[in-house]
């Protein structure tokens, strides 16, 4: 000992308090760090939720409309003419007469306004669903027009600034609202109808759809050929320069920007073999050429992950090679490999910029049926969404977010709960 | 034979306990071979003071062998010893059970030179005495020298003078039942000289013992069977 | 202390000491050298493995003993920069023959590695996998004739008849070793190694494998790589000590552990160095 006045367990014990400062020092940086994250999140959360809750809801406005067959122009006995029939006007008419007193020609249309301008579409469907209304005073909710809509989620009030109701139409709301003829209720059409140029008609059903179906196909495609390759790699190819390149170069993919793969979509599949533009089914094809590099990473990561033992215990009794990996590698590998999936998907699930480039950024009113009917998915969705002027969109694009993320949750949700399913001891 | 090393054990401890049952036992030797000086001299000198020492000495032979004993069984109970060190302990453990006997025999010799001395009858027998004595003593510091050294080379040497020992044992016996049957007072004295011849022809048999037990230690080979 | 009597050098001898050789060979092994890339793992091996025999094989870590006993049903094959020179005879045919077949092979020369390694299945699928993979028993009421008497051979059929179709990862350690002996016997293999069974197992599961090993031997032949020389003592009828990939001693069990031959032997064995 060098210090005489000091025992060594002095030395220590001053050492101590020291120590503790600096391990107090080192949690409390991983604290700090956490809650610097957690709060940008909830920030982000907070943001995303509070500007798209509103979306979820929409007002709408009872009216009594005289569907008589002739004003409507329809035939009652042939379906097919109900999509010619002229509802808006029977519309107008029924909320005309709800203001006898509204006589000028400006006054009028204003009034008119107070509706959406897709109400006519809503009752279409309404008397296609349910023909025996024709020729009857129907008492029917259809939804105000997005100013109306604007003006119940309090984004605009005769306080405020820039709101675009006129005070007429002030008047007339005001008053339905006094007869009980409004109400503020959930939007289930923001989950069943696809994209509008009106913010209170627009949905993501399209879009989710779109983006089922292109995840569909990515999955389909790329699991079997990333297993396939994986394992190859793995176990059966012989380990020198050319396998060497190979992983290399699969490990490079993974980092290629994904603009390059949807460039490559573009090239190949929409110019040289002429694949019908904008559809999941190419979509998808894109996605996965972009996430077979991380599937076969982690495939590769879960087949090294299986433990020597039991393939000397497969080979110790005679199994072949393929035996060996068909039997036990797989099925072991197989919680890694899904997960390594999942986590693929999940990526190309948030993916725009391929699909930007192979036309899925399109205008799309209808819900698309199959793989190769044209389709936008959620982000180019919310891409669109956060361009457009009109206020009712910003909801839009938040609670589309929200769509997408609550998506994004149940998958990575069912990965952990895949994962902890398929999981063996050994 | 000059093959025999010391090299060390991977465990110091196992080394030193080894060491310590080996030179424990060639102490005990050591202490029997004086004993056995002793008694003989008992008879040459004329001193039964000697005889009773030797008689009082006893106690520690046995205390030896008791200690070697418990000594070997801690090494088998916690090193479980092989080769070499398992014949080692079994070799000291079956050596110190012979030196034991060789010291109950020292003790007999020395009770039948206290009562010859006391009759003071010591012509009859007394040359077969002095040389089975003297085989004996030769043979015992033999046999330890060679367990000193590990070396089982005097093993032919033991056998041929043991087998002296039987016939000098033989022709003693002879003679003093010549004396008995001549004259049938002696016969006591006789029977006494009679059991000392006795007890030095059982010596001579356990250092042969001993010398096999060598031979067992440094070859690994049993020659009971053949000798 | 050492003694040494008819050797006086720790030198490796040229050709094993003792009675490597048998006249009721199930294996014979002749001058067999294995090599890892250049290094030479094993050096001029030749040995018989009689007949239901239990023959250990002990020495020094790397002495080679587990790659030998790996050579003997071509586990080694798994380990591209192996090479293997010399001749392995197992039923008249070299086994590193050209035209022999391993999986053949390994279902007649089987094997019980020194980590219990249970498939991730259930008991009963465990000793079911190499009856069905070799087409032995296909109908299930074979199989589950298989796979009791497979279970009641490795003594562990008492502990599991009423949970065959719990995973056999759950069992405890020396079970689960008990198992992969019963997975192994399952294919009825003429030739069982064991390389170091019970390193990872407490001494009461040890000491059931040992049980289990005497009573196989009475219908296998049974070849243990082991690093405790009291079990080697224990179960072998004959005992073989590498050292440095060189076999340098095979003796009867009792003579090596009370007066081998080699000088060699005689230091590992008394824990001279090793």
């Amino acid at each position: 000992m060098t210090n005489t006045n000091l025992t060594q367990r002095q030395i220590i014990e001053a050492g101590l308090k020291k120590r503790y400062r600096k391990e107090r020092a080192f949690k409390a940086a991983g604290v700090i760090s956490i809650i610097f994250g957690l709060s940008w999140l909830v920030l982000l959360f907070g943001d995303i939720i509070g500007k798209g809750m509103p979306a979820f809801k929409s007002t709408m406005i009872q009216l009594s409309v005289n569907l008589d067959a002739d004003d409507l122009g329809i035939d009652p006995e042939d379906a097919t003419t109900f999509n010619k029939g002229n509802y808006d006007r029977v519309i107008r008419n029924a909320i005309r007469s709800e203001f006898a007193e509204v006589k000028s020609r400006g006054d009028r249309r204003s009034l008119g306004r107070i509706v959406s301008s897709n109400a006519g579409y809503d009752l279409r469907d309404l008397i296609k669903e349910n023909p025996t209304l024709i020729n009857t005073q129907a008492s029917v909710w259809v939804k105000a027009d997005s100013v109306v809509d604007d003006y119940f989620k309090n984004y605009y009030s005769p306080q405020k600034p820039g709101h675009i109701l006129t005070d007429k139409q002030l008047i007339w709301v005001n008053d339905l609202i006094d007869r009980d003829k409004v109400t503020f209720q959930f939007n289930k059409g923001f989950f069943t109808s696809s994209d509008s140029r009106d913010p209170e008609s627009a949905g993501v059903a399209g879009a989710l759809k779109g983006s089922v179906l292109a995840l569909i196909v990515c999955l389909v495609l790329a699991f079997p050929i990333a297993i396939a390759a994986a394992v190859y790699l793995e176990e059966f190819a012989p380990k020198n320069r050319l396998t060497d390149i190979i992983e290399v170069n699969i490990n490079n993919l993974a980092a290629v920007p994904s603009i390059i793969f949807g460039l490559l979509g573009l090239a190949i599949f929409l110019n040289l073999f002429g694949m019908p533009r904008s559809a999941p089914l190419l979509g998808g094809m894109v996605l996965a050429l972009m996430t077979l590099p991380t599937i076969i990473i982690s495939a590769r990561a879960a087949i090294k992950a299986v433990p020597p033992s039991i393939r000397e215990a497969a080979y110790g009794l005679g199994a072949s090679k393929m035996q060996v990996v068909l039997h036990h590698v797989i099925p072991l590998a197989m919680p890694g490999m899904l997960t390594g999936a999942i986590i693929g998907i999940a990526q190309a699930l948030g993916e725009t910029a391929p699909l930007l480039m192979i036309g899925m950024v399109a205008f799309i009113v209808d819900i698309p049926q199959g793989i190769t009917d044209p389709a936008t998915v959620l982000p180019v969705q919310i891409y669109l969404w956060s361009d457009s002027p009109e206020r009712g969109f910003v909801a839009n694009t938040s609670a589309a977010i929200m769509v997408l993320l609550g998506v994004l949750i149940t998958m990575n949700l069912s990965a952990v709960l895949l994962r902890k399913r398929l999981e063996k001891r050994w | 034979m000059d093959s025999r090393f010391f090299t060390e054990h991977s465990s110091t401890k196992f080394n030193e306990d080894l060491e310590a049952i080996r030179t424990t036992t060639l102490e005990m030797g050591g202490l029997v071979a004086h004993q056995l000086a002793q008694a003989l001299k008992a008879f040459s000198s004329g001193d039964s003071g000697l005889a009773t020492e030797v008689i009082a000495n006893e106690s520690k032979v046995d205390s030896f062998e008791l200690e070697i004993d418990h000594r070997c069984l801690e090494i088998i109970a916690r090193r479980a010893p092989a080769a070499g060190d398992l014949r080692m302990v079994i070799v000291c453990m079956k050596m110190a059970s012979d030196l034991e006997r060789v010291g109950d025999e020292i003790t007999k010799i020395a009770n039948m030179a206290i009562k010859l001395l006391e009759s003071g009858n010591l012509k009859m027998g007394m040359h077969e005495v002095k040389f089975i004595g003297q085989q004996v003593t030769n043979m015992l510091a033999t046999a330890l020298d060679g367990f000193a050294r590990i070396d089982a080379s005097s093993y032919g040497d033991i056998c041929e003078r043991e087998q002296e020992v039987d016939a000098s044992y033989g022709s003693g016996v002879r003679s003093l039942v010549t004396y008995m049957m001549e004259d049938p007072r002696s016969i006591s004295d006789a029977m006494n000289m009679m059991w000392t011849l006795r007890s030095l022809e059982r010596i001579g048999d356990h250092v042969e013992n001993l010398a096999e037990q060598i031979v067992y230690l440094v070859e690994g080979k049993d020659v009971r069977t053949e000798g | 202390m050492k003694l040494v009597d008819n050797v006086t050098e720790h030198t490796i001898p040229k050709d094993t000491v003792g009675t490597p050789f048998s006249d009721n060979a199930e294996i014979s092994v002749r001058n067999v050298d294995v090599f890892y890339g250049e290094k030479q793992a094993i050096h001029n091996v030749s040995l018989d493995i009689g007949k239901n025999e239990v023959i250990a094989m002990i020495g020094p870590s790397g002495c080679g003993k587990s790659t030998f006993l790996r050579v003997l049903n071509r586990m080694n094959d798994t380990i591209d920069i192996c090479r293997v020179t010399g001749e392995i005879i197992h039923d008249g045919e070299n086994i590193y023959a050209p035209k022999t077949d391993v999986v053949p092979l390994r279902a007649r020369v089987g094997m019980v590695f020194q980590k219990p390694n249970p498939f991730p299945k259930s008991i009963y699928d465990n000793v079911a996998y190499g009856p069905k993979l070799h087409g032995i028993a296909s109908r299930r009421t074979d199989l589950d004739e298989i796979v009791e008497t497979s279970l009641t051979k490795a003594g562990l059929w008492n502990e599991v008849k009423d949970r065959l179709h719990t995973p056999g990862t759950g069992l405890s350690g020396g079970q689960q070793q008990r198992l992969c002996i019963a997975r192994t016997i399952a294919v009825n293999p003429e030739v069982i190694l064991m390389d170091e069974p019970c390193s990872a197992l407490d001494p009461i599961a040890t000491a059931k494998i040992e049980e289990l090993i005497a009573e196989l031997s009475t219908n296998y032949t049974i070849a243990i790589v082991t690093h405790s020389m009291q079990q080697a003592a224990r179960v072998s009828n004959r005992t073989a000590y590498f050292h440095l990939g060189h076999l340098v001693e095979v003796n009867p069990t009792e003579q090596v552990f009370t007066n081998p031959d080699h000088a060699l032997t005689e230091a590992y064995i008394t824990g001279r160095f090793g």
